[in-house]
């Protein structure tokens, strides 16, 4: 921590001349929920690693070493990204949604099949989920449009249709995969984008209505999903199959009552609880730090998103405002969802915590696009001026 | 500020609209979605903390029962009767099969070979891969749980595993079968001292709480062990000899086979002065090992069955009916055996004397009673003393005697001997038990005081004085008469002398209860001279349970079954004979009831049919207590001896030992010495029999057909036998080798024997016919 300070430091420096620092505050947020979540994945996985004789050998730290590695490859990733800037983002923006078409279009013919889902595709030896980077493609080039249109964004044929269009192609592709929860988040991401975009009201109820019908028609077709629902409904009506994954999350979560077991104390992880080191580690968390500290990092990722959108309220660029607000609400998203699965709000759906589930592709991209985040926070002007200050001051 | 910005805002920043839209996210995704979580946490992590606790803990923690070791069962002897032994019981674990990819069929076939289990259940059960634990074989012995660990661990098969459990032997199987009990597939007593004793027996289980991953093993670096010790259970002695019961046993189940009795036997052999049970046997009695198989008889009528559901039912009804204590469930009337009852309390109160004399005539009038009460011998015994009525069991007698005491003091003393339990209510019907420790004891049946005492109709007491109308357990009958002949005092009867404390060396010893004294003991010793004359005199109804060279007491007892009289059937009878011996000095009492026999060649009744299976009982009994028999002449004469031992010694010599051992010889052969004989020696065989003396020959080793001895006197069957160089003994007394006559043979008719072949009889004093 301190060699990186230091050395985000002297890079500061060097290239302080047009840009001021990164914001801190979001900076030791990030980095805070980082060390946390990692320190996690290592109490979390302990126990399915050491059991799991295939694929870890029966290492205990199998995922835990990985999951350091990714996130130390991670910080690196934000840093760089924290040192682009916003013109070469927008540049971009379009070949980063092309590119994660043509790999949703990659993955249907050369994707990784698991569990009768093809999601994943590998690139240059590491395994990618083309979704991720369907998320940040549709914030930066859906930023990018609305920069473009920005007088026609409250016309159907400006605001509207160009929008849908792209979201339809990469849901259509989505689907085929399939992967339902990638879909949502897309979905709503995009209509996020548009919403502050400055899209008219009056389309979101015409969206919602359309999103819920897909939605529907989604869940009478995949007969998995409609199991999720009468699982979500209850739980308790077949403990041994459709409910047994998230009675397993609720005993994790109820037992941990308001000071939790202890850390590395959960009995959940003992191979009750399947995903527990990715889609349910927040379960977990629950189970061995208790409410208390359960509330504590969600008061944490609170912290981060409301830093998130004060940043974005703070930007003069209008480009830069609209990828750190499409950014800061895919984390918000991400965090509410997960944390409403584990918990039984809404229907099981695999949408992994962020930096916290392991998953070392999905780690390196979330800590990139906080990234963007620091970098579009050292345009900020008020806060340079309050930054110098203080370094002369010192 | 926000009016600030809008002032400078430019084309490129971003508008008034954007700015409040991001407000509305930055409320919508940053504060109000996460107090909705936090609210969602609250609920599940404090509210309903413990509804998910308690069921997290539930599939997390796995308790092992160390399972007590059960007491072991003595006889009075400390011969063991049942003990518990450690055995596995055998399960697999389809899930572990699959995860470790173990061949299921290599696991059936080795099973099913070893433990003998049918290879496509198994094979079945390896199919459940949802399931940790699937039962293969319960109870499996030492020796082929070995085996099975040997299977186990050549294949390293993780999903078949053996776990510790324990099973109940009981070593004389059948014996004693009611009073033991049995232990059903909890650890559970189901009856007899098993279940009466439960809680003494089991002891108290330990429990190992261990917790567990999902996969069911241990979990790792978790240190969460709880330990609750086993309690070991007591062992118990019983009063029951295994001796005694065995001879019980076998003279009960000859009575059984000889008479055809239908509905089954009872006989209870108690210690008059403490009220230990020596022995208590009920037929049909079955393998405490294999509780759960009925007779032979009974499974024929069962398999004949079609129809599945009666089947089961059949086999319910069998199994309770097998299972059923008679010697202490059911009531029965005890007919004349009551009569020592009746005597004891008449001459107590001074009702009657000794030197009284009653008249029959057949019948006698009772005040209520619109027929008079007949005499089981319908031309009367004419005019008898008080012990003549007793020899001859006479009713209309023991009416008379009835009457002189009246129905008040008849009720008082009934109560005092433990019949029924008195009650405030003179319209209740009463009850009463002996309250001994055993399970499935029945109460007895009696009238009302207001029914009994009713001045107006004496009916009640008159029938009463015979001991009929009313219903007693056996047992009851017998702590009665125990009373009536120790000096006077009810004992409460009891089979657990002692309890011993798990550590070895401290006991609980059980002290005789006496209940009360009823009458005195002069009464007592009356009631037992008058008892011996039952027995020991040729006019006594008793003498068929004559043994020569003892002196004992007792009474015969026939009842007819009134239900049955009442549905319109044949008559049919429960015959009894009670005993005491020695007499002069009584130690124990000895009842034999036998229900509805139906041999149609012997009169149903005590004196013909439970008298002499009393007599074998203590034939055997009495001389392994350590009774020496004293012999008159009379008896040395025709009691069965012991062939002397004659090989190798002189002729004239060897002939005079036979001579003097009671017996008669032939002499086969020239020689000066013996070189052999027949019968063997110490053979015993009845007196006056003719043995063969070789001198010099050989035995022609030639076989002889048995030839059919039923019907013929003792004697007649002796030289019958003689004739084929057989020989005879009798399982039993012979009180007048001319006039009994035998009903069974222990060698069936038509099977081939050797020369020398000592056959059993059983035989019967046929005379007299009598309902008594």
């Amino acid at each position: 921590m301190q060699s990186k300070n230091t050395a985000l430091k002297d890079h500061s420096r060097d290239l302080s001349i047009s840009r001021g620092t990164v914001d801190i505050p979001f900076l030791l947020l990030t980095l805070l929920l980082l060390s946390i979540g990692v320190i996690m994945v290592l109490s979390a996985s302990y126990a399915s690693a050491y059991y799991d004789t295939k694929e870890t050998g029966g290492n205990a730290t199998y995922y835990f070493s990985r999951q350091l590695v990714f996130a130390l490859m991670g910080v690196a990733a934000m840093l760089i990204a924290s040192r682009l800037p916003m013109t070469f983002y927008r540049k971009f923006s379009f070949w980063v949604l092309a590119a994660a078409i043509v790999l949703l279009l990659a993955v249907l013919v050369v994707g990784t099949e698991s569990n009768g889902a093809k999601r994943w595709i590998l690139i240059a030896g590491i395994s990618v989920q083309p979704s991720e980077i369907a998320k940040i493609g549709v914030i930066l080039y859906f930023s990018t449009m609305i920069c473009r249109y920005k007088n026609y964004m409250g016309t159907f044929k400006y605001g509207v249709l160009p929008f849908v269009i792209i979201l339809a192609v990469i849901v259509g592709l989505l689907f085929l995969e399939p992967h339902l929860s990638a879909s949502i988040i897309i979905i709503a991401i995009g209509a996020i984008m548009m919403f502050i975009g400055g899209a008219r009201l009056f389309w979101f109820v015409g969206g919602a209505i359309g999103v819920t019908g897909l939605f529907v028609v989604a869940v009478t077709v995949l007969q998995y999903s409609s199991d999720r629902i009468s699982a979500w409904r209850d739980p308790f009506a077949d403990t041994g199959d459709t409910g047994y994954q998230i009675v397993q999350s609720l005993y994790a979560i109820g037992s941990g009552g308001l000071f939790g077991l202890g850390l590395g104390q959960s009995r959940q992880k003992y191979l009750y609880l399947p995903e527990e080191h990715n889609d349910f580690i927040f379960s977990i968390i629950c189970e061995e730090l208790g409410l208390i500290g359960a509330a504590l990092i969600l008061i944490l990722f609170a912290l981060l998103i409301i830093r998130g959108y004060w940043i974005a309220l703070h930007t003069r660029d209008r480009y830069s405002f609209l990828v750190c607000t499409g950014i800061t609400s895919l984390m918000a998203m991400q965090v509410i969802l997960n944390v409403a699965v584990c918990t039984n709000l809404i229907p099981c759906t695999g949408i992994s915590l962020p930096l916290f589930s392991y998953g070392g592709t999905a780690l390196l991209m979330q800590l990139a696009e906080l990234g963007i985040i620091l970098s579009i926070s050292r345009d900020i002007p008020i806060k340079r001026a309050a930054k110098k200050r203080k370094q002369e001051d010192l | 500020m926000s009016d600030k910005k809008l002032k400078t805002a430019s084309p490129n920043t971003p508008n008034a609209m954007m700015l409040r839209r991001t407000l509305f996210l930055l409320i919508v995704c940053g504060i109000v979605a996460f107090a909705v979580l936090g609210i969602r946490l609250f609920k599940l992590q404090i509210i309903d903390h413990d509804f998910y606790e308690t069921r997290a803990i539930e599939q997390q923690v796995r308790q092992t029962t160390v399972t007590a070791a059960r007491g072991t069962i003595y006889d009075t002897n400390m011969k063991i009767l049942a003990m518990s032994a450690s055995v596995d019981d055998v399960y697999i674990s389809p899930a572990e099969i699959k995860n470790n990819k173990e061949d299921p069929e290599l696991i059936a076939q080795g099973l099913s070979e070893i433990l003998d289990v049918d290879y496509d259940d198994i094979l079945a059960k390896t199919a459940k891969t949802k399931s940790w634990y699937q039962t293969v074989a319960r109870k499996v012995e030492p020796e082929v749980s070995e085996k099975v660990r040997e299977f186990k661990n050549k294949y390293d098969l993780k999903g078949v595993k053996l776990e510790e459990s324990s099973k109940r032997y009981y070593p004389y199987s059948r014996l004693a079968s009611h009073v033991i009990g049995f232990v059903g597939s909890e650890n559970i007593g189901w009856s007899g001292v098993e279940d009466y004793y439960n809680s003494t027996l089991t002891g108290v289980n330990g429990r190992v709480v261990r917790a567990k991953n999902a996969a069911g093993t241990d979990m790792l670096f978790t240190s969460f062990e709880d330990y609750y010790d086993a309690e070991n259970g007591k062992d118990v002695a019983l009063t029951i000899d295994s001796t005694i019961q065995y001879y019980m046993e076998k003279h009960l189940e000859q009575a059984v086979r000889d008479y055809a009795v239908v509905n089954g036997a009872a006989a209870i052999a108690m210690d008059v002065n403490t009220g230990g049970i020596l022995g208590m046997a009920s037929l049909g009695n079955f393998d405490l090992n294999n509780y759960q198989i009925v007779c032979d008889d009974a499974k024929r009528i069962i398999d004949a069955e079609q129809d599945e559901e009666k089947k089961k039912e059949l086999l319910n009804q069998e199994l309770f009916k097998q299972w059923r204590n008679k010697a202490i469930s059911d009531t029965y009337e005890p007919g004349s055996t009551f009569k020592i009852v009746t005597l004891a309390m008449a001459l107590n109160e001074g009702s009657v004397k000794t030197t009284d004399s009653f008249y029959c005539g057949g019948t006698t009038d009772v005040p209520g009673r619109d027929k008079p009460v007949k005499c089981w011998k319908a031309a009367g015994h004419g005019s008898q003393t008080l012990t003549q009525a007793l020899q001859h069991s006479c009713n209309v007698a023991f009416v008379k005697i009835g009457m002189s005491l009246g129905a008040e003091k008849f009720y008082e003393y009934c109560e005092a001997f433990g019949l029924f339990n008195g009650s405030n209510d003179p319209d209740a019907r009463l009850s009463g038990q002996t309250g001994i420790d055993l399970k499935g004891e029945s109460g007895s049946l009696w009238w009302s005081k207001k029914t009994f005492c009713d001045v107006n109709n004496k009916s009640s007491l008159a029938a009463a004085s015979f001991g009929q109308t009313f219903n007693i357990t056996p047992l009851q009958l017998v702590s009665a008469v125990s009373a009536c002949t120790n000096g006077g005092y009810l004992m409460k009867p009891y089979v657990v002398k002692e309890i011993f404390d798990p550590d070895g060396v401290t006991s609980t010893k059980t002290e005789p209860t006496v209940v009360r004294q009823v009458i005195s003991e002069e009464t007592s010793k009356t009631v037992c001279e008058m008892l011996e004359k039952v027995v020991g005199d040729k006019d006594g109804t008793g003498k068929n349970a004559y043994v020569a060279g003892y002196r004992i007491g007792g009474k015969t007892g026939t009842s007819e079954k009134v239900a049955q009289d009442a549905a319109g059937g044949a008559k049919e009878y429960i015959v009894s004979f009670i005993g005491v011996a020695p007499i002069d000095d009584p130690k124990i009492a000895l009842l034999v009831l036998l229900d509805t026999p139906s041999n149609p060649r012997i009169f149903p009744s005590g004196g013909q049919m439970g008298a002499p299976t009393v007599g074998k009982m203590f034939t055997d009994i009495l001389p392994y207590m350590g009774y020496e028999p004293q012999y008159t002449e009379e008896e040395k004469a025709t009691v069965d001896k012991s062939v002397p031992d004659v090989k190798g010694v002189e002729v004239n010599e060897a002939l005079s030992k036979i001579q003097q051992g009671g017996f008669t010889s032939r002499v086969i052969g020239t020689g000066a010495t013996v070189t052999a004989q027949i019968p063997a020696a110490n053979s015993v065989v009845a007196a006056g029999s003719q043995i063969i003396v070789y001198c010099g020959a050989e035995p022609s080793g030639g076989m002889e057909t048995m030839p059919d001895l039923t019907d013929m006197t003792y004697s007649l069957a002796r030289q019958h036998l003689g004739a084929y160089a057989l020989y005879i003994r009798a399982a039993g007394p012979i009180t007048n080798p001319e006039s009994v006559v035998v009903i069974s043979q222990n060698v069936a008719p038509g099977t081939q024997v050797e020369h020398g072949k000592v056959v059993e009889v059983t035989v019967v004093d046929n005379r007299d016919k009598g309902i008594y």
